[in-house]
């Protein structure tokens, strides 16, 4: 039997790891995700392609642009620009929709048996499934463009999504509790999300920067998590890790603030009637 | 066997904030943070205390603003207390915001599975109870439409389905039925009572008086933020209802804007204060005229008969016509036709002559209250003072029945 005690303050002792809990958060979690995807794609006659013709169309955008008028002298450039794309929309659509996640999800939050912490997990989650739905294209874009991919490095992609995913999450929880107070939250991280895009080399190549602006570069953990990347999938070097176990670190201190964080916000939110 | 629910000395506090608090970013840097703090608490809830066993039905009444809807999302958890604590064993089932969380554009089937797993169900539970929630909502042929083609009964429907058949062992309800038609919601309350007899332990708040009565074990009565009463169903309703009689004349007054306080004199002597109800002229009689029984469209008189016991100078009378569950039909009163009833100091009737009194056929009420020159008390007031029937060969639906013909043009 299960058994939830409130304290002052609202805490509950309940056994976090009953195997019970958890398999049914991992349902609830899965059905919160499928909810999202299908929501996408019911009303439109591309559905979930849309996931597939987003970056594609940046991408041209982006090849035209850099390639042809430019001539910016990139090898393999849709292969890195396409790898950079998919990347950094997996990280913006975590973050901007989970920006909502409170505020837009009060129904949800309201019913007894709803862990709300789940919301922006789930957000990154669907985030995730779009990138994983685009990965074979990626794959052809990197074969038709023969890159120096480098199958043994492949086994660091997974933990470079999971440090991406704890990343996201953490700063989803700090956004939504934020926006929880401040409405403008949402608004404004857009604008922040947009700047963040044109400095995280998305299209051109850190090492193009001058040198003074380096040290700016190296705090954004986004240029490091790409760059990581594109080192595997296209250069087929090992990426760095220094950088990449310092951002680790930074998430999983963020993560448990940002979860306490969040727990209060919504609290408080679904609170005011 | 162990309590399902115990609540002790549970307290919660709301903050009120500056009204211009700032909300945005911009407005906080710009204006300082300091406006950000609250500038007064006031508690919700106070001192509540009670348990409920397995099996046992507890039902919460109490006005609006109470702290009934406050008290059942902090036994569901939703919320922090600031005093006390709450104790639950076992799954929480809740029949609140029902299907708040649906989404329009995903079927009814899609809905059901995503609000069931939010319930607490696992996957393999959805899947097994899915057929028996849809048969239960009655919507078997419309289960996979898009739920914005539901009706909101049919949306209640597929929502209490989901609610009742995940298993709880304590129920949380509140104000439910306004779900579906009547024959459904007997069909939720069989359901309700077949959860209580294997076990469950439910908190119902309700406005109904009576169906707390029928269903409810103990009652619990809250008044401002406090118990006013706990115990069997039949005292504690009866304790309420006999209190919101007299209280009644606060909804018509608190629509003049006036400071009518309201009379609670049996419950609670201490706060008699001589400032409502001072029967320094009180009613003593009503008279329709030509009967309490009427046809729809005829012509009323009605005579109130007082009697001061000091004099009065401009006492305003009122009259309304209500219905048996309390919603006012007509309303007036002698200011607002400017009539001066001068000096009072005998005994006298008031007159009201009604030219056409165009309501539909049913039963009605007369309410009748004689309220200070400033509005700012009342001398006396009667709630249901009278029956009136008013009998009508057109339909029964609605309030008004006017004059009217059909024209084809």
């Amino acid at each position: 039997m299960m058994q939830r005690k409130y304290r002052r303050r609202g805490r509950y002792r309940k056994k976090i790891f009953d195997k019970r809990v958890v398999s049914q958060r991992f349902d609830l979690l899965r059905e919160l995700v499928g909810r999202d995807l299908k929501v996408m794609y019911k009303r439109s006659v591309l559905g979930i392609a849309w996931t597939l013709i987003n970056p594609v169309l940046q991408l041209i955008v982006f090849v035209l642009v850099f390639k042809f008028v430019l001539s910016i002298d990139t090898p393999n450039y849709p292969s890195f620009v396409f790898t950079g794309l998919l990347v950094w929309n997996w990280f913006h659509t975590s973050l901007f929709q989970s920006a909502m996640a409170i505020v837009a999800n009060r129904a949800l939050i309201r019913q007894p048996n709803f862990p709300p912490a789940i919301l922006p997990v789930s957000t990154v989650t669907t985030g995730w499934i779009h990138l994983i739905f685009a990965m074979p294209v990626l794959l052809g874009f990197l074969l038709l463009e023969s890159t120096q991919i480098h199958p043994l490095f492949l086994f660091i992609i997974p933990l470079l999504m999971a440090l991406q995913f704890i990343l996201s999450t953490s700063l989803g929880y700090l956004l939504a509790s934020l926006n929880v107070m401040f409405r403008d939250t949402q608004h404004t991280i857009g604008v922040i999300l947009q700047l963040l895009f044109y400095l995280t080399g998305v299209f051109y190549e850190i090492k193009n920067v001058p040198e003074k602006y380096e040290l700016l570069y190296n705090m954004n953990p986004m240029v490091h998590i790409i760059g990581a990347y594109r080192s595997i999938l296209i250069t087929g070097t090992l990426p760095s890790p220094t950088p990449l176990i310092i951002i680790a670190i930074l998430s999983l201190i963020l993560l448990p603030l940002g979860y306490t964080f969040f727990c209060n916000q919504s609290t408080r939110f679904v609170e005011e009637l | 066997m162990a309590k399902a629910i115990i609540v002790e000395s549970l307290g919660k506090r709301f903050k009120r904030y500056h009204a211009d608090r700032p909300n945005t970013i911009m407005a906080a840097v710009l204006g300082g943070f300091k406006r950000l703090k609250s500038v007064d608490v006031f508690w919700a809830l106070r001192n509540i205390s009670f348990a409920v066993e397995p099996g046992e039905m507890l039902g919460v009444i109490g006005s609006n603003g109470a702290g009934k809807s406050t008290l059942l999302h902090l036994v569901g958890g939703i919320g922090q207390l600031d005093e006390g604590s709450v104790e639950v064993h076992g799954k929480i089932g809740a029949l609140l915001d029902l299907g708040a969380s649906f989404h329009p554009d995903l079927t009814g089937r899609e809905n059901a599975f995503v609000s069931a797993s939010i319930g607490g169900l696992s996957r393999r539970e959805v899947k097994r109870h899915l057929p028996e929630i849809i048969n239960f909502a009655e919507l078997e042929s419309f289960i996979d439409n898009p739920i914005r083609t539901y009706s909101t009964g049919m949306k209640m429907r597929l929502a209490f389905a989901v609610a009742i058949h995940t298993n709880p062992s304590v129920l949380l309800i509140d104000e439910f039925l306004s779900v579906g038609d009547m024959r459904f919601q007997s069909k939720c309350l069989d359901k309700i009572r077949e959860l209580q007899i294997g076990g469950c332990a439910v908190l119902f708040v309700s406005h109904n008086i009576n169906q707390v009565k029928s269903l409810c074990d103990t009652v619990l009565w809250l008044k401002s933020g406090a118990i006013a009463a706990i115990g069997p169903a039949e005292d504690v309703t009866q304790q309420y209802a006999e209190y919101m009689r007299e209280n009644a004349a606060e909804s018509p007054t608190s629509e003049r804007q006036t400071q009518v306080v309201p009379s609670s004199q049996s419950l609670a002597p201490q706060a008699k204060q001589g400032n409502f109800q001072s029967k320094d002229i009180v009613i003593e009689s009503i008279r329709l005229i030509p009967g309490f029984e009427i046809e729809s469209g005829q012509s009323m008189t009605l005579e109130i008969g007082y009697l001061p016991l000091k004099p009065i100078h401009n006492a305003h009378f009122g009259i309304s016509i209500s219905q048996s569950n309390g919603n006012i039909c007509f309303d007036t009163h002698t200011a607002q036709a400017n009539f001066k009833t001068g000096t009072l100091q005998e005994p006298g009737t008031i007159r009201l002559v009604i030219e056409r009194l165009d309501l539909a056929g049913g039963q009605y009420f007369i309410d009748v209250g004689i309220y200070e020159a400033t509005w700012s008390f009342m001398y006396d007031y009667y709630w249901h003072m009278h029956e009136l029937i008013i009998n009508s060969s057109a339909s029964k639906k609605g309030i008004l029945n006017p004059p009217l013909v059909w024209q084809k043009v």
